[in-house]
């Protein structure tokens, strides 16, 4: 994971220089809609008796979790903490305690509840290079989507535009907890990343004006990889000479192209729609071609068949469980993909939702790859197949230094689940985001109802 | 509701025809039998025998034949073959291949008048992949897109061939609500005033038929839909009948009433909101426990307690999923009633949900759906709770006969489960 590492350094980077003195930068603000998110009070707390998986491939049996200032302060057996004084007790005794489900890929609020051309947000198909719209922008707060993905135990994910374009547009980082405005949900510090989309779905919406074919569509990419190059220098002589002190015109700027710079600079992570395993190596010699690396590939049906080319490469794959069969490319679908990408050495799987149901059930879905693994005597334990849903795709998202595992310093985001969380019956119980409880299953007052659902008739789930 | 066992039964005694040949007993011994009553009830430390095709015994402390081949089920869960309520299995192939799915038709085509039958094929990848998640039977059917009926579906049993078609035109497909208001002028009166029409024409054609022709009468169903619309418009052939709104509910069970449909509800989002007059009306519902997003304004009402809430009211429930699930996921039946169960529901109602009800739906709830002596033997021996996320069936039988697990996908995962070099490209390799 050495590349997403460097590109932690980049956010980092990135977050200092929002924080200087904007003037000195030559470079355009590249944060002009800031995260407003603030965690909600807390208390601090020490839960023990529950099983931990703490999201590091570990699991600890009577395990102790404490909590203070919205950050968890220490996790491990009950016999190696010490029980902090004036800290408000939980007993979790036959309760499992996983870090806060993360989905690496949701149109939640994009395409949000309820469903119609009026919140029909996600996808700007109006050219196959749209790098430059901001997901963020579609970000409908009040889908009572996130509400339902708060009570299957989601507390971060990772938004995107859709997949008719070549470049979708940028995605953005939400911490789950509602919110007025996007900003107030925004992941603080998350880098960005863009989506980029494979195949068949390009293709078939640019069908009478191009691209028309796979080889219309690399031609697409190749192209405004070549003008991002070229938009890229340019910034990069004016801000050297602003540095030496010569001054001079800001070159014009190009939205599109300053997304696509931002990817060549470290700075935003490509999240790659792409389906079959050939495609995904020619996407990889690009990516060589242009200098820039693929984050991850999302709905990779396929990554089975190249899973030693993704851990070469360090690249993640981002999978459903077991949907096939909606189009041509998601015909060579098997049961064990996300077991034979994780079974290579440094490979790296994560479980994926891609949908407003999925996304409240990713427990099911990881248990069912699991078993599927098994199956062909792939035998990965639950403390592993957690972290396909936790720390691989806070990894994937460039967030793994806040959340995604139970360690001391990160974020206190848990779940408390009533049961094994591998099993169908298994439901969160308590959903913590930044130690404030935001989802309490036996306590209504803390379930969130959100806008379009009041005063409606009927509202069962709400 | 179920007016269509009695004429079914006569079908049912046809199913065995497939199994005839074989002779010898297969015991299965030491299972957790579940389904043994229509009550759903479980035998511990069972046996099941099977001879010719059908169960011959079951229950604890049975003798097995010396000559039988015993299967020690290890204690693990035995149940009835799984029974999809709703899919396109055998039409969709693959979705947006458009020349591989012929599962929607647009409104150029004739509607009633279609069958199943016509764009089946009986060799698609899907049914392996579905046998292999412990699916024995399934109802496969048109969509009702362009217009407000798609035709008649059929039950297949879970295996390839033209034999496998178990029951052709078991009911007719239709569509009301919002997604039928868009298909008549934008309102759901003229939905429903199209629908009426529709039925009053098929009334019609069944009174006359040769004046039905001459009558020439513009915006009317033509001979061949009207013809075709006969049987369910009297009320001898099921309509499954989508439909999410408590209001349109309502009209629904109205129209049931006026024209004593057999009827069931599809999708039917809101219908726990309306459960006591559904009970009452003796109308099933085939929900999919999952769809609790306020996706429209006919579906303020979903909830994942829907099934635990119907159920409890006395009303018939089964599952499908209308996503991923419907057709190439029809596999994933265990997951959804796994989920209502999570959601309250009592195990032996989702049990039933899944196996009995299905075929009662169908007319075959005399042949199929529970582990009872003299049903085909339609048996899944699983690895674990069959609702259970991780468990698969290890051994599946359709009437008697043990089916192959092995399937498209379990053969791509064999080819490319070691992605060294080898001394043959990848083409060559578990051909």
């Amino acid at each position: 994971m050495m590349r997403l590492l460097l590109l932690g350094v980049g956010a980092v980077a990135l977050a200092a220089c929002g924080s200087e003195d904007e003037t000195k930068s030559a470079y355009p603000d590249k944060d002009p809609f800031p995260s407003t998110y603030q965690p909600y009070p807390s208390e601090n707390l020490i839960i023990v008796g529950a099983t931990i998986l703490t999201g590091t491939g570990e699991k600890i049996e009577n395990g102790v979790v404490t909590v203070m200032n919205g950050e968890i302060a220490s996790v491990g057996p009950a016999a190696n903490i010490r029980e902090p004084k004036g800290f408000t007790k939980i007993d979790a005794t036959g309760k499992i305690i996983t870090p806060g489900i993360i989905d690496l890929h949701s149109h939640l609020g994009v395409y949000p509840s309820p469903s119609n051309r009026s919140t029909s947000d996600g996808n700007e198909a109006t050219s196959p290079n749209t790098a430059g719209v901001w997901a963020e922008h579609s970000i409908y707060p009040q889908d009572p989507g996130f509400g339902r993905a708060l009570a299957g135990g989601v507390t971060s994910l990772h938004v995107m535009p859709g997949s008719a374009n070549l470049f979708g547009g940028r995605t953005v980082t939400l911490k789950n907890v509602p919110s007025r405005t996007v900003q107030g949900m925004k992941f603080p510090d998350a880098p960005y990343g863009i989506k980029m989309a494979c195949g068949e779905n390009p293709k078939r919406v640019y069908a009478s004006r191009g691209p028309a074919t796979r080889m219309g569509n690399f031609k697409g990419y190749r192209e405004a990889w070549i003008g991002a190059k070229a938009y890229k220098q340019e910034w990069d002589g004016y801000a050297r000479k602003v540095a030496d002190g010569e001054g001079g015109k800001a070159p014009s700027r190009d939205l599109s192209k300053e997304t696509l710079a931002g990817v060549l600079d470290g700075d935003i992570i490509v999240h790659m729609h792409c389906y079959r395993g050939d495609e995904m190596v020619n996407v990889l010699d690009m990516a060589e071609e242009f200098g820039y690396k693929v984050g991850t590939f999302h709905h990779a049906i396929e990554a089975y068949k190249v899973a030693d080319y993704l851990a070469e490469n360090e690249v993640c794959a981002a999978v459903w469980a077991d949907w096939w069969g909606f189009k041509f490319e998601a015909y060579d679908s098997v049961r064990a993909n996300a077991a034979l990408v994780a079974n290579q050495p440094g490979g790296c799987v994560v479980i994926h939702s891609d949908d407003g149901v999925g996304i409240q059930r990713l427990n099911q879905e990881a248990a069912k790859a699991m078993a599927d693994g098994r199956k062909i005597g792939i035998d990965f334990k639950p403390e592993e197949v957690i972290t396909w849903i936790t720390a691989n795709p806070a990894k994937a998202a460039g967030i793994i230094d806040e959340t995604g595992t139970l360690e001391a310093g990160k974020d206190a985001d848990f779940v408390i689940w009533d049961t094994d969380p591998f099993s169908v019956y298994a439901r969160p119980e308590q959903v913590y985001v930044d130690g404030a409880l935001m989802f309490d299953r036996e306590d209504t007052a803390n379930q969130p109802v959100f806008d379009f659902e009041l005063g409606q008739a009927g509202r069962e789930d709400v | 509701m179920f007016l269509k066992t009695l004429l079914s039964a006569a079908a049912a005694l046809t199913l065995g025809a497939a199994a005839f040949a074989q002779t010898n007993t297969v015991a299965i011994t030491n299972g957790e039998l579940h389904m043994t009553s229509a009550d759903g009830d479980v035998v511990m430390d069972g046996t099941i025998l099977i001879r010719g095709g059908r169960i011959v015994g079951v229950g604890q402390d049975l003798d097995v034949p010396d000559s039988a081949e015993v299967i020690d089920a290890g204690g693990m869960p035995v149940t009835p073959g799984f029974f999809v309520s709703m899919s396109a299995i055998g039409l969709n192939e693959i979705g947006a291949v458009r020349e591989a799915n012929d599962q929607g038709t647009d409104n150029m085509a004739l509607s009633a008048a279609l069958d199943a039958r016509d764009g089946y094929n009986a060799d698609s990848s899907v049914i392996d992949v579905t046998r292999a998640g412990g699916i024995t039977r399934a109802y496969t059917t048109p969509s009702a897109g362009g217009t407000l009926f798609g035709g008649c579906g059929m039950v297949i049993s879970m295996e390839r061939g033209f034999d496998a078609i178990v029951e052709p035109c078991a009911a007719q497909v239709a569509t009301l609500g919002e997604s039928a208001a868009g298909q008549t002028g934008g309102s759901r009166q003229g939905a429903m005033a199209t629908f009426r029409r529709a039925l009053e024409d098929a009334i019609a054609y069944d009174d006359d038929p040769e004046a039905y022709a001459a009558s020439g009468a513009e915006n009317r169903l033509s001979v061949e839909d009207a013809s075709a619309l006969v049987p369910a418009a009297m009320g001898d052939q099921l309509m499954m009948i989508s439909v999410h709104g408590a209001s349109d509910i309502r009209r629904v069970l109205e129209l049931v009433e006026r024209y004593d449909l057999d009827v069931v509800l599809v999708g039917a989002t809101e219908a726990w909101r309306v459960a006591d007059e559904l009970a009452e009306a003796e109308v099933p519902v085939l929900i999919n426990p999952l769809a609790n997003l306020p996706q429209s304004f006919e579906r303020m009402g979903a909830t994942l307690t829907a099934a635990q809430k119907l159920s409890d009211a006395g009303v018939t429930v089964a599952f499908y999923d209308a996503g991923i699930g419907y057709t190439h996921n029809a596999r994933l039946l265990p997951q959804l009633a796994g989920n209502a169960v999570a959601n309250g529901m009592d195990y032996a109602a989702a049990m039933r949900a899944v196996t009995l009800t299905p075929a009662e739906m169908f007319g075959l709830g005399r042949s199929l759906g529970t582990l009872e002596r003299g049903k085909l033997a339609d048996v899944v021996i699983w690895d674990g709770d069959p609702f259970e996320v991780t468990s698969r069936p290890s051994r599946v039988f359709i009437e008697g006969e043990e089916k192959s697990l092995e399937n498209r996908q379990s053969r791509l995962e064999e080819r490319y489960k070691d992605l060294s070099r080898g001394d043959k490209p990848f083409q060559y390799r578990n051909r």
